[in-house]
C-alpha cells in the first residue's frame, strides 16, 4: 500500500520523501551528539546537584558572582588585542605575498608554512611559548639581554598587563596565518580584468585595495570574524599552561573560568547555567554577524 | 529462491547486525559474576602521569608474574586524572579496579561514597609499621578535625591506602649553610646572607592556584594560621593568617626569584638545581626527580632535608600530600584488587618498589640506611610522618576552597593586592561557597 504523507496540506514527492530519508541519519547524529548534550545543559541550570528544581537561582548565582565579570574583562581584553592584530596582519600578508610572489612554488611553501602553526597541538605551543616567557630561564629575556634591550630580567607572566600580551602573542602566532589564508584565497577571486582595467586608469595601490580587493574581501573579514570569536571563546590550553589563569584572575578567560566552576568547584548548577547564558549571548551576536554575511557571492 | 521485498530486507539486516554487535556483551555478561571472589584475568589502575606512578608501573608486571593478572596502569595527568574519577563515580562506572588518588580527593570521594571500604570488606588492619597518620589520611569520615556536616555520624572506614608517602619537606644548600634553619628567621636570615645578584635567597612557588596554595600552607599553619577552625568557621583573615602571607609575600618576597608569582615546582626545581638558589620548601618527588638525579642536578649531595622549620606558634607543620590506592565502588574485581594493594605493601615488595623511586610509608625502609644513602630525605620523611603533619582541611569543597586561596596568594605574591586585602577577599568568597555547600560559616 503507498503510504502518502501531507506537509501543510501538501502532499509528499517521492523525491521529497526520500531527501528526508537521506537527511534523516546526518540529523540523528546531531540531534544526538547536539541537541540532547544541550537540552541536559538547559535541564542541569534549572536544577541543583540531587536534581531539585531550583528555578533561576543557578542563573542569579551565576550572574551575581563577580569573578565572572572579571573573566569576562579578560576575554574582551584578550579579544579587543588579538583579532584587530591577526586581522591587519594577516590581512598585509596576504596582501604582499598575492602581489609580489609570482613564483607557484614559493606560493606553495609560504602555504605549508602558514598551515604549521593550525595544526600544532595548542597545548605543545603552551609549553614552548613557556620556554620563551618563563622567569629566570626565557630565552626571549635572554635575547633582549644579549641585545643590550634590557639590563634586568622582564616578568613577562608575572604581572597583568604584560601576562596578557604574552598569553595574546601566543594567539596571535598561531591564528595569524589562518586569516593570511583565508583572505589570500579571498584575493585569487579578484577578477583580473578589473584590476587591469583599474592600473590602466593608473589608480595607486591603495586605491586598488580599498574600491577593488575590499570589495571581494568584505564577506570574508565576517567570515573570520565569525570563526575567530568562537576561538577566543575556546581559549584554554595554552592560557593553563602559562600562566594558569595568573597573576591573580587578569588571564582568567571565559573558559577557564567555566572549568573552574565546573572541575574545581564541582558546581554543576552554576556552570550548567553559565554556559547557557553565554551561549544566548554568543548566539545573538551571531545572529547580528550573520546578517552581513551574504549567502552567495555576487 | 524465495524473494523479499527492501523492507524485509532491512529488517533483517537490522536484526542481524544488532545480534552481532551485541555478541560481546552478551558473552561478558555471561562470565562476569556477581561476587568479587572469582580471580580476574586483568586488574586496570587509574594513575597519575607522572613521578608519582613511575614506581608502580615498575612494579606491576611483578605481581603480574606471580599471580597471572594483567596488570594495566592507565594514566591521566594531575587535574584530568581527578575530573575523570569523579565522572567514572558518578555514573558508578566500572572501567577502573583500583584508583590512584591524592590525599585532598579523599573528601570528595568519601562523601560520595564512591570507594569500597577496605577494612570491613576486605579485612585490612593498621600495621605498626606504617604511621597512624597514613591510615588516619585514607579514613573517611577523617578521624580527627572538623567533619563535614553531611558526613557527621557515619562510621569510619578505611578506603585508601598509601602508597607514595608524600610530606612536604624543607631543602637548604648544606655546603653553604652550616647549621639547618630551626624556624622561619633562620630562613629568613639565611636568605638575607646569601642573596646575591642571580642567587635568589629562597623560592617562591607561586602561580595562581595549587602551586601557591601548597607553597603557603605550612607557612601558614607554622604561623598559627589557618582557612578553617575546628567548627569550619573562616580563619583565613585572622592575624596570625596574615601574618604569615605577608612574611612569605613580602618579606621573604625580597630575596626570592624574579616572576616568583609564575614560578611552579618544575622552575624552582631548575633555580635550586643549576645552583641559583639556596632553600625552599620542596616534596620527595621533586629531589628524586630533579634535585638529586644523575645527570640532571649540579647539586647532588649539596642538599639537605629537614621537616618544615617552626614559626611563631613554636610549630613547623609540613602538609600530606599523599597517594593513595582506593577501590571504586563500581569494581567487580574488588577482592583481587584488595589482594594487589596488601602485596604492594608487604615490606619486601614495598622495598622492591623503593628501589624502582617509590616513596615509602613503613618507618623500617625510611629508617633504612641503605636505602637512605640513594634517597637522602627519608630520615626528614619519617621525622615530618612522625610529627604529625597537617593534611588539607578534609572538606568536598577542597578544590573551591584552594582555587580561591591559591589565588588570593598569588595576587599578594604578584603584589597585585596587599596580603590583607587578598585573604580578606579570598576568606569572604570562601565563607559564601561553603555556606552555599551547606557548612557553618
Amino acid at each position: 500500500m503507498r503510504v502518502v504523507k501531507k506537509v501543510g496540506g501538501r502532499r509528499l514527492s517521492r523525491q521529497e520523501r526520500q531527501a528526508y530519508l537521506i537527511l534523516l541519519p546526518a540529523v540523528g547524529i546531531v540531534f544526538v551528539i547536539v541537541t540532547i548534550p544541550f537540552v541536559l545543559v538547559v535541564m542541569q541550570s534549572f536544577s541543583a546537584d540531587d536534581g531539585s528544581w531550583v528555578g533561576f537561582r543557578n542563573f542569579s548565582r551565576a550572574l551575581g558572582n563577580p569573578l565572572l565579570y572579571d573573566a569576562i574583562r579578560a576575554t574582551g581584553v584578550y579579544t579587543l588585542i588579538v583579532l584587530p592584530i591577526e586581522i591587519l596582519v594577516g590581512l598585509g600578508f596576504a596582501l604582499l605575498v598575492h602581489r609580489t610572489v609570482r613564483r607557484p612554488g614559493l606560493r606553495a611553501a609560504i602555504y605549508v608554512l602558514a598551515i604549521l602553526p593550525l595544526v600544532v597541538p595548542p597545548v605543545a605551543i603552551g609549553v614552548v611559548a613557556r620556554l620563551i616567557y618563563a622567569p629566570s630561564y626565557g630565552v626571549l629575556n635572554v635575547i633582549l639581554e644579549r641585545l643590550g634591550l634590557i639590563h634586568q630580567e622582564i616578568d613577562w607572566l608575572g604581572t597583568p598587563t604584560l601576562a596578557m600580551l604574552s598569553v595574546a602573542s601566543v594567539d596571535v602566532w598561531q591564528w595569524t596565518p589562518f586569516v593570511y589564508l583565508v583572505l589570500f584565497s579571498g584575493l585569487q577571486t579578484v577578477p583580473r580584468e578589473s584590476v587591469e582595467a583599474a592600473q590602466i586608469d593608473g589608480v595607486t595601490w591603495w586605491t586598488q585595495f580599498l574600491y577593488i580587493d575590499l570589495f571581494y574581501l568584505r564577506p570574508l573579514f565576517l567570515l573570520i570574524l565569525f570563526f575567530r570569536l568562537a576561538d577566543v571563546l575556546r581559549v584554554f590550553d595554552h592560557i593553563f599552561i602559562l600562566t594558569g589563569g595568573g597573576p591573580g584572575t587578569s588571564t582568567q578567560l571565559l573558559s577557564l573560568y567555566m572549568y573552574r566552576v565546573e572541575f574545581k568547584f564541582f558546581d554543576m548548577g552554576q556552570a550548567a547555567a553559565l554556559a547557557v547564558v553565554v551561549l544566548v549571548s554568543f548566539s545573538v551576536i551571531y545572529t547580528l554577524i550573520s546578517r552581513f554575511l551574504p549567502l552567495e557571492r555576487a | 529462491m524465495q524473494r523479499i521485498t527492501r523492507r524485509e530486507f532491512v529488517k533483517r539486516t537490522a536484526v542481524a547486525g544488532a545480534m552481532l554487535t551485541s555478541f560481546p556483551a552478551i558473552l561478558e555478561a555471561c562470565n562476569s559474576s556477581p561476587t568479587t571472589s572469582n580471580k580476574p584475568s586483568k586488574l586496570t589502575i587509574a594513575a597519575v602521569q607522572g613521578a608519582e606512578d613511575g614506581p608502580l608501573k615498575k612494579v606491576a608486571p611483578m605481581y603480574q608474574s606471580q599471580t597471572g593478572i594483567t596488570m594495566e596502569v592507565v594514566e591521566f595527568p594531575y587535574d584530568q586524572l581527578f575530573e575523570k574519577l569523579v565522572t567514572t563515580f558518578q555514573a558508578n562506572g566500572s572501567s577502573y579496579d583500583l584508583c590512584m588518588m591524592d590525599d585532598p580527593w579523599m573528601p570528595k570521594f568519601g562523601t560520595m561514597g564512591a570507594l569500597q571500604p577496605l577494612d570491613s570488606n576486605f579485612g585490612f588492619t593498621r600495621d605498626s609499621d606504617i604511621p597512624s597518620i597514613v591510615y588516619d589520611v585514607g579514613t573517611w569520615p577523617p578521624p580527627k578535625g572538623p567533619v563535614p556536616p553531611s558526613e557527621q555520624g557515619k562510621s569510619q572506614h578505611l578506603y585508601g591506602i598509601t602508597i607514595v608517602g608524600n610530606v612536604e619537606m624543607f631543602m637548604y644548600r648544606k655546603d653553604m649553610v652550616t647549621t639547618a634553619p630551626a624556624s622561619w628567621d633562620d630562613v629568613l636570615a639565611n636568605a638575607q646572607k646569601f642573596n646575591k645578584s642571580n642567587f635568589y635567597g629562597y623560592v617562591i612557588r607561586g602561580k595562581a592556584t595549587n602551586p601557591a596554595s601548597s607553597d603557603s600552607l605550612p607557612i601558614l599553619w607554622s604561623f598559627g594560621g589557618d582557612i578553617f577552625d575546628t567548627s569550619w568557621k573562616v580563619t583565613l583573615d585572622s592575624t596570625a593568617s596574615i601574618d604569615a602571607i605577608t612574611f612569605l609575600t613580602q618579606t621573604l618576597k625580597k630575596y626570592a626569584e624574579p616572576g616568583a608569582a609564575n614560578t611552579d615546582a618544575a622552575d624552582r626545581d631548575r633555580l635550586i638545581s643549576i645552583g641559583q638558589a639556596l632553600q625552599s620548601t620542596t616534596w620527595p618527588a621533586e629531589v628524586t626527580g630533579v634535585v638529586e638525579a644523575q645527570g640532571v642536578s649540579q647539586v647532588i649531595g649539596k642538599m639537605a632535608y629537614i621537616p618544615i622549620p617552626k614559626g611563631p606558634s613554636g610549630k613547623g607543620i609540613g602538609m600530606m600530600g599523599n597517594w593513595l590506592l582506593g577501590i571504586p565502588k563500581g569494581s567487580k574485581n574488588g577482592s583481587a584488587a584488595a589482594d594487589f594493594i596488601k602485596w604492594l605493601i608487604k615490606s619486601d615488595n614495598m622495598k622492591t618498589y623503593v628501589q624502582n623511586g617509590g616513596i615509602p610509608t613503613r618507618t623500617s625502609l625510611l629508617n633504612d640506611a641503605t636505602l637512605g644513602q640513594t634517597n637522602p630525605y627519608f630520615p626528614a620523611l619519617a621525622q615530618s610522618l612522625a610529627a604529625g603533619p597537617n593534611w588539607r582541611p578534609r572538606t568536598d569543597q577542597w578544590n573551591a576552597v584552594e582555587t580561591i586561596y591559591g589565588t588570593a596568594v598569588n595576587q599578594a605574591v604578584a603584589g597585585l593586592k596587599s596580603p590583607k586585602d587578598a585573604l580578606t577577599a579570598a576568606a569572604d568568597q570562601i565563607r559564601s561557597a561553603m555556606k552555599q555547600a551547606g557548612y557553618p560559616s
